[in-house]
């Protein structure tokens, strides 16, 4: 019995101190109360999970072949996601609050399809596309660093304002472009898409190895460098980070250009990775850079949590046309995804507990003696 | 060993609840259909709605009881455009009869996924360059429908008893398709008054409802009694313009296009100043395909694309309107016959109606 309860005991304090158990109960928690709406609206929630596990695996077709190609979809949807929350998850670790992520998405998807249209074709085009989307993407985010390090701008209100500047700019630049028409500019050539991979069916592309590279590349600059651990410091606590002789100016610059360069990537990831056969004249935003802030809030700002959270909402964003045949809405998801949010703030309650906790053993301690 | 046993038999269960996958057969003899639709979805009172109430008006249904929503028909809205291929293949790959897209904007989608599936017929709306054997392309016949709003704007003129009525026509960006609609409403009007002055004014923009309003305020002051706007939502302003002044008490009219627009301009009640509609009859042109997935002709009609024209119930006008005059509907429903039986001749393009004299010199409209 004691015994039992010692178990317990541990596994409790496992669970308030693991940022990933907290996460996964989350989703969980997400997944439940979706379950829950869908009974209460008298559909059926069994349909609701088909959907999502088909898109996890795929399924047999009507000819009794086992059908990957949603899983190929599924992982395609996921790179926007992931870099995009990269761009979120960068910045909170240096202690910036970047909004930026659709504007810096829809400057790296005009620079791709700029460079595509007007350079002329060679083979390797699109490693051009995407180098200097990444750096479109740098530039736009990396203005605002500069403004909040030197002038004090708050970066949030910059990044939102410069979203709609990057829109509406995207629309003038991308509406002289050649065979530009009221929703499409002429068709892209074929050397400026990303090749498909592993299930050509889908629109699995290439960009998924690049972003799984990008996932290191975060890990290890934050994680492993003399410049991560000045952007941890500089995030923890500006001042101290000042005093011990951070360059904290140079940092904020900086990170939110690393930060911008991620949603570049996922701006020319998304037009050039098979779901697009021109260039786009943008009416109105995709969202991807907004869905960004909630996929590093799911995975806690971590490498491999952005991972796991993109590839959540790529299942989520798959299974909603599978939804729609069982009658089950796709909005369904959108709540989930929603539900996920606002349940990641059992992160601060759970922070209280431990607190408390941690109050209550030192006292007994101090008791005991 | 126990609990491990159970999870493992949890497993199997649930893969074999799954494994099944595919469309189950249905025994109807009736085709399977799927809907695809950009973010805006079925209730978008225009091209999507019109497509769904099609498919389920043949089924015998109707848009408030859909009973058979899910085995025989269904809806998928795309929530971004980068949906539209991975949304067209999860389509064909469960296997429907017929796979529908609305819309100019699914064009470069559907080219891309037609071929992968050859054996999965599609059938797009308002497209007429995806040519293939398994792809159907439904085009309408503007021209017929804009002539007949024109008649009703001029009768319903003659009925007021306006002296020397003038007409307005507002268009999105120049080009053959809107000059259609302009041919078809100044051979519509000068059918009734042979000597009436007509004014024409391209916005440029699909979306700047702004530009029309003004322009519609400035002819509405100069006399102009109803204007035809086929420009978008540009043409939103000319129906504003109209309300605001039939509200003050003015004798003026708009005209509405593609779908019924009554519902917009109403001011008081029931009263709208939205006097009939163009009408793009979506609905009959998913019924065609589905007749002919049905009776088997599918394949033989994908040669080239079908123009909907008003003998098949493709275009047509709007008698929403309470205040539309029974002698301007009465001549409406004559000139619908001549058109059918080819009395009429409505012309598509402005050279064509220019050469036979049809329409007057100097409108902007372009043919190409």
């Amino acid at each position: 019995m004691k015994r039992k309860l010692e178990r317990r005991k541990s596994f409790i304090d496992w669970f308030i101190n693991s940022n990933g158990a907290t996460s996964v109960a989350v989703v969980f928690l997400g997944f439940l109360f979706g379950t829950i709406l869908v009974a209460v609206v008298g559909k059926n929630p069994f349909n609701m999970f088909k959907a999502i596990f088909v898109s996890m695996v795929g399924q047999a077709n009507n000819k009794g072949i086992w059908n990957f190609r949603y899983v190929g979809e599924t992982l395609a949807y996921s790179i926007p996601y992931v870099l995009t929350g990269l761009t979120m998850a960068f910045a909170c670790r240096v202690g910036l609050f970047n909004i930026g992520g659709e504007g810096q998405y829809v400057i790296g998807m005009t620079i791709a399809q700029m460079v595509a249209l007007l350079v002329p074709a060679f083979p390797g085009l699109w490693v051009l596309c995407l180098v200097l989307a990444v750096i479109g993407g740098a530039i736009w985010g990396g203005i605002v660093g500069i403004l909040k390090a030197k002038f004090q701008v708050s970066e949030v209100v910059a990044t939102i304002m410069l979203n709609y500047v990057a829109l509406y700019g995207s629309r003038l630049v991308s509406l002289q472009l050649p065979g530009a028409t009221t929703y499409k500019t002429a068709a892209l050539p074929s050397q400026a898409f990303l090749s498909k991979m592993i299930i050509p069916t889908s629109n699995l592309n290439i960009s998924f190895i690049i972003m799984i590279g990008a996932c290191l590349l975060y890990w290890f600059i934050m994680e492993k460098t003399k410049l991560g651990f000045g952007f941890r410091a500089t995030g923890l606590n500006k001042d101290a980070a000042r005093c011990s002789g951070i360059n904290v100016v140079k940092n904020i610059s900086l990170a939110m250009a690393i930060s911008g360069a991620f949603s570049g990537l996922a701006g020319a990831c998304v037009l050039l990775g098979g779901a697009f056969t021109s260039g786009r004249i943008l009416a109105a935003q995709d969202n991807y850079g907004f869905m960004g802030i909630a996929v590093a809030l799911v995975g806690n700002n971590t490498a491999l949590g952005t991972f796991i959270a993109g590839i959540l909402f790529g299942i989520l964003k798959e299974s909603q046309s599978l939804m729609q045949n069982m009658d089950i809405p796709k909005e369904i998801t959108f709540i989930i995804q929603g539900l996920i949010v606002v349940f990641i703030a059992l992160r601060s309650g759970l922070e209280l507990v431990k607190q408390l906790r941690e109050k209550q053993k030192v006292r007994k301690e101090v008791l005991a003696k | 060993m126990k609990k491990l046993f159970a999870l493992l038999l949890i497993i199997s269960v649930v893969f074999s609840a799954f494994a099944q996958g595919g469309k189950e057969a249905v025994a109807s003899s009736k085709p399977t259909v799927r809907l695809l639709t950009d973010a805006t979805g079925i209730d978008d009172d225009s091209f999507n709605a019109a497509a769904w109430r099609g498919i389920v008006e043949f089924y015998g249904e109707s848009i408030d009881n859909t009973p058979s929503r899910g085995t025989l028909y269904d809806v998928v809205t795309a929530a971004s455009a980068d949906m539209y291929i991975p949304n067209l293949k999860n389509a064909a790959d469960e296997g429907y009869d017929l796979i529908i897209v609305t819309g100019f904007t699914w064009a470069d989608a559907l080219g891309e996924v037609a071929p992968l599936y050859p054996d999965q017929n599609f059938m797009i709306v308002d497209v007429n360059w995806i040519i293939q054997p398994n792809v159907l392309n439904y085009i309408y016949g503007e021209e017929q429908g804009s002539y007949l709003v024109g008649v009703i704007a001029a009768e319903q003129a003659k009925a007021d008893g306006i002296k020397n009525p003038k007409f307005g026509f507002i268009g999105g960006v120049p080009g053959a398709t809107i000059t259609k609609f302009e041919v078809g409403y100044v051979m519509g009007v000068l059918s009734v008054f042979p000597d009436a002055t007509i004014v024409d004014y391209y916005a440029n923009d699909w979306g700047k409802p702004e530009l029309a309003k003004a322009q519609a305020k400035n002819w509405f002051d100069n006399g102009v009694y109803c204007i035809f706007s086929a420009a978008g939502g540009t043409g939103n302003g000319t129906i504003a313009q109209s309300k605001e002044y039939r509200m003050a008490g003015k004798n003026v009219w708009s005209i509405g296009v593609d779908s019924d627009q009554y519902t917009r301009g109403i001011y008081e009640g029931s009263k709208s100043s939205v006097l009939t509609s163009m009408l793009k009859l979506v609905e009959n042109s998913t019924k065609d395909a589905l007749g002919k997935i049905e009776a088997g002709t599918f394949r033989e009609a994908t040669a080239a694309a079908i123009e909907m024209v008003m003998a098949d119930g493709g275009v047509g006008y709007s008698s929403a309107n309470s205040d539309l005059n029974p002698a301007a509907k009465a001549a409406a429903e004559k000139a619908k016959a001549d058109i059918i039986s080819g009395k009429i001749v409505v012309y598509k393009t402005y050279k064509e109606a220019l050469a036979a004299g049809a329409v007057p010199a100097g409108l902007s409209a372009l043919d190409d």
